[in-house]
């Protein structure tokens, strides 16, 4: 650097008067390419904010998934920009991991995409934060038309009285096990409607049988959704809004059990625990062989079928099922900063509700949300997984119980927190009472 | 490093001042005139400074007093005084969990990372055959810095199930699930930040051939063997290489953070275990959106750094001997 800055040090009188560029003149070049982009700017946000219906309408869309997800929806999208010429959607997706850090990061710039996907874990947090835009105005004047959607689902989309979100598909979660390993070792495979107590007895039976190959069950005591729905099936609930809706002890109890099955020899041990929960779906057991089962979410299954050799069946949960509710698997919500709402709206409506599009979608994210619209997709599925899912979503049906609201704000890191203490236990550091209260300790400051 | 270039600059710098103050003489304006076609030149990196590293840099501190938290909109944003560093001092046991991991992983990996690049270099300060491509080998792991790909092999490494295990196996050692363990976790994220020691290992180098040979000749001829010449001529004519490589191995160290955000899959886990300082600011941050707490965060942690730096230049007086010092 300083070889370089002393010849100019030395030179300056001389290199001013030789330079056909006097300092003014540079000076006026400079502020030109400055001010030039500003005016294109403003110039392009005026030509947006046009009420003109025909205009042009550009529509960010975001969402999270895998490739196959990502040809399906860019696909119900180019069919929607045929039927609207006017509309442009800009499709953006990525994978789950970073997703909602991406979208946090967007939206604090004020840059929110129109349309976004967003779960319940994520929904009271940008409802609560007025990220979103209240669909209420649309779903009343028909706009959004929700009349054909289960009443449960519609309502797992509403946050303090107003819809915030429109159901893109239902699922509940489900439990996958390697139906090919089970028929080899010659054991009953598992069923909806067993007690836990009844899942572990088998899950000990499978591992004993295998030899020491792979494990019979899988240790969910870190997962938020198998908490839950363990709760519901006793008539308990994990939040009454804003609070905790169990006990110290009802977790103490959670976290007791899963450690007497994993003495059992049902469960593998923390480790092949630890990679499978935080992982995705090529780390879970019944895609790495190194469990029969798999705690997951019921339009997981075609995913998980193509990750593994293995031929793999779905039952519910453990425990009754009338713990599980009609669940928004994933929505679309508008950003509240949107210049489109109406095109939003319209969009979302068409994702929702379009026979076509519908079509598409397939089941991709669950059983579409629009009832109509259920047995022509199935009808037209061609992938046997697939129609097992829908198979499994609609003899459940009739046995869930009433949808709870949805999970409030904090919950997010709530869901990090019971990992951290469940994996305490699992790796031995603390009790299962001592992390309960930590648990409770943490969750009393989060949740304030 | 730094002393070689020195009397060159100062020899061609030595001119200019004179220049200068002869200008000055014949006109006022003129120099005025020079100064602001200085600023004009500057103007891009001052601007930058600005916009990019102070303006942000103070806005921080603004909202690590208020309770911003990324989504809502600036007027749901409040003042809070002190609450923030209130609460991270007083009440939350994770920051004091994260600031113990950090020392520990500071600590123990920034010394032996320096040890390893200065046994290297030591080795590689000769010149034979092929050197060249074992500095460049050597060098090569630190080239991928912080990358996401390097922290995925690893963990596929590490794991439970992974190939240091295969290979552990074939001496009939059965190996542990390293990432997967609370208790190896930390350990394993160290040997990936101490295997990057090419970086401080190039800077010894340039730093060893500075080192004047009648040195080792006059030592000889006392009779100081290889060991005692080590000790007492390289060490000492190194001395200020070492505090470089310190200073900024250990900055470094405490801003460890992709390694640790991707073989944890952003959890800092298992059990908290790999849970740095920056991944709790993160998490924090960007996924309990506590942006005015994690901004104070950021504040207690520039801080910290400051200090610790200020505390190395203040022993370095002791320990680091710099040639020209002794001409005074």
């Amino acid at each position: 650097m300083h070889p370089a800055t002393s010849p100019t040090a030395n030179t300056p009188a001389t290199r001013a008067h030789r330079t056909p560029f006097g300092r003014r003149r540079l000076l006026r070049g400079v502020a030109a390419t400055a001010v030039v982009p500003l005016v294109l700017g403003v110039a392009a946000c005026g030509d947006e904010a046009s009420s003109d219906p025909d205009a042009p309408v550009t529509i960010e869309f975001f969402w999270w998934g895998g490739e196959s997800r990502a040809e399906l929806t860019e696909q119900a999208l180019d069919l929607y920009e045929e039927k609207n010429p006017n509309v442009t959607i800009n499709p953006t997706w990525q994978a789950f991991t970073g997703y909602y850090d991406k979208l946090a990061t967007i939206s604090a710039g004020g840059n929110a995409p129109d349309i976004f996907q967003i779960d319940d874990n994520g929904l009271a947090e940008y409802a609560g934060r007025n990220v979103t835009l209240d669909l209420t105005p649309f779903v009343e004047s028909g706009d959004i038309d929700l009349s054909n959607h289960p009443e449960s689902l519609t309502q797992y989309g509403q946050i303090d009285g107003k819809q915030v979100a429109v159901a893109a598909g239902e699922n509940t979660p489900a439990l996958v096990y390697d139906k090919t390993k089970i028929t080899e070792l010659g054991l009953p495979e598992p069923e909806t409607g067993w007690t836990y107590d009844e899942f572990i007895a088998w899950g000990a039976q499978v591992t004993e049988a295998a030899g020491g190959d792979y494990w019979g069950a899988m240790d969910p005591s870190s997962d938020y959704k198998a908490l839950w729905l363990w709760l519901r099936s006793q008539g308990k609930e994990f939040y009454d809004g804003p609070q905790l809706a169990f006990t110290e002890a009802d977790l103490t109890e959670w976290f007791q059990f899963w450690l007497d099955a994993r003495e059992a020899g049902a469960t593998p041990p923390a480790d092949v625990v630890h990679e499978a929960v935080g992982g995705g779906v090529s780390d879970q057991l019944v895609v790495t062989g190194k469990g029969a089962t798999s705690f997951m979410w019921s339009n997981q299954l075609s995913e998980l079928g193509k990750s593994t050799e293995s031929e793999l069946g779905m039952v519910a949960y453990p425990g009754d099922p009338k713990g599980q509710w009609a669940r928004a698997s994933l929505y679309w919500a508008g950003s509240r900063s949107t210049e489109h709402p109406e095109v939003v709206a319209d969009v979302i409506d068409f994702l929702a509700n379009d026979p076509e599009a519908a079509q598409i979608l397939g089941v991709d994210r669950g059983l579409p949300s629009n009832i109509d619209n259920r047995e022509t997709v199935q009808a037209g599925l061609d992938d046997p997984y697939m129609t097992a899912t829908v198979e499994f979503e609609n003899a459940l049906i009739p046995q869930m119980g009433p949808a709870p609201a949805p999970p409030p704000q904090g919950h997010g890191p709530l869901r990090s927190t019971l990992t951290t203490v469940a994996e305490s236990v699992t790796y031995g550091q603390a009790s299962p009472a001592d992390a309960a209260a930590e648990f409770f300790r943490q969750a009393e400051a989060t949740l304030e | 490093m730094t002393t070689k270039p020195a009397p060159a600059t100062t020899s061609t710098t030595a001119p200019v001042s004179p220049n200068r103050r002869r200008g000055s003489a014949k006109g006022g304006s003129r120099r005025h005139g020079e100064g602001l076609a200085g600023y004009v030149f500057l103007s891009p990196w001052l601007l930058g400074l600005m916009a990019i590293t102070a303006f942000p840099m103070l806005f921080s501190l603004y909202l690590s007093f208020t309770n911003y938290d990324i989504l809502s909109s600036w007027e749901f944003v409040e003042w809070v005084g002190f609450e923030n560093y209130w609460d991270l001092f007083v009440n939350d046991q994770t920051f004091r969990h994260s600031v113990q991991v950090t020392l520990i992983f500071a600590f123990v990996a920034v010394p032996l990372k320096l040890a390893a690049a200065l046994g290297v270099a030591l080795l590689l300060n000769r010149e034979t055959r092929g050197v060249g491509l074992f500095r460049s080998l050597f060098y090569l792991p630190s080239l991928l810095g912080g990358s996401v790909a390097l922290a995925l092999i690893w963990r596929a490494m590490f794991s439970g199930d992974g190939a240091f295990n295969d290979f552990l196996g074939l001496f009939g050692i059965t190996g542990q699930p390293w990432v997967n363990d609370p208790d190896w976790a930390l350990e394993t994220l160290m040997v990936l930040a101490i295997w990057q020691f090419g970086a401080p290992m190039v800077i010894f180098l340039a730093g060893l051939k500075q080192v004047p040979t009648e040195l080792y000749e006059a030592a000889s001829v006392d009779g100081a063997g290889k060991i005692r010449q080590f000790f007492n001529v390289t060490l000492p004519m190194l001395s200020p290489v070492i505090f470089f490589n310190l200073v900024l191995e250990t900055i470094n160290g405490f801003q460890g953070f992709t390694a640790a955000f991707v073989i944890s899959n952003g959890t800092g886990g298992p059990v908290d275990s790999t849970m740095l300082y920056t991944l709790y600011l993160y998490t924090k941050g960007f996924t309990e959106f506590q942006m005015g707490y994690a901004s104070a965060l950021a504040w207690v942690f520039l801080i910290a750094i400051g200090l610790i730096t200020v505390l190395f230049f203040s022993t370095g007086r002791f320990w680091v001997h710099y040639s020209d010092g002794d001409n005074d």
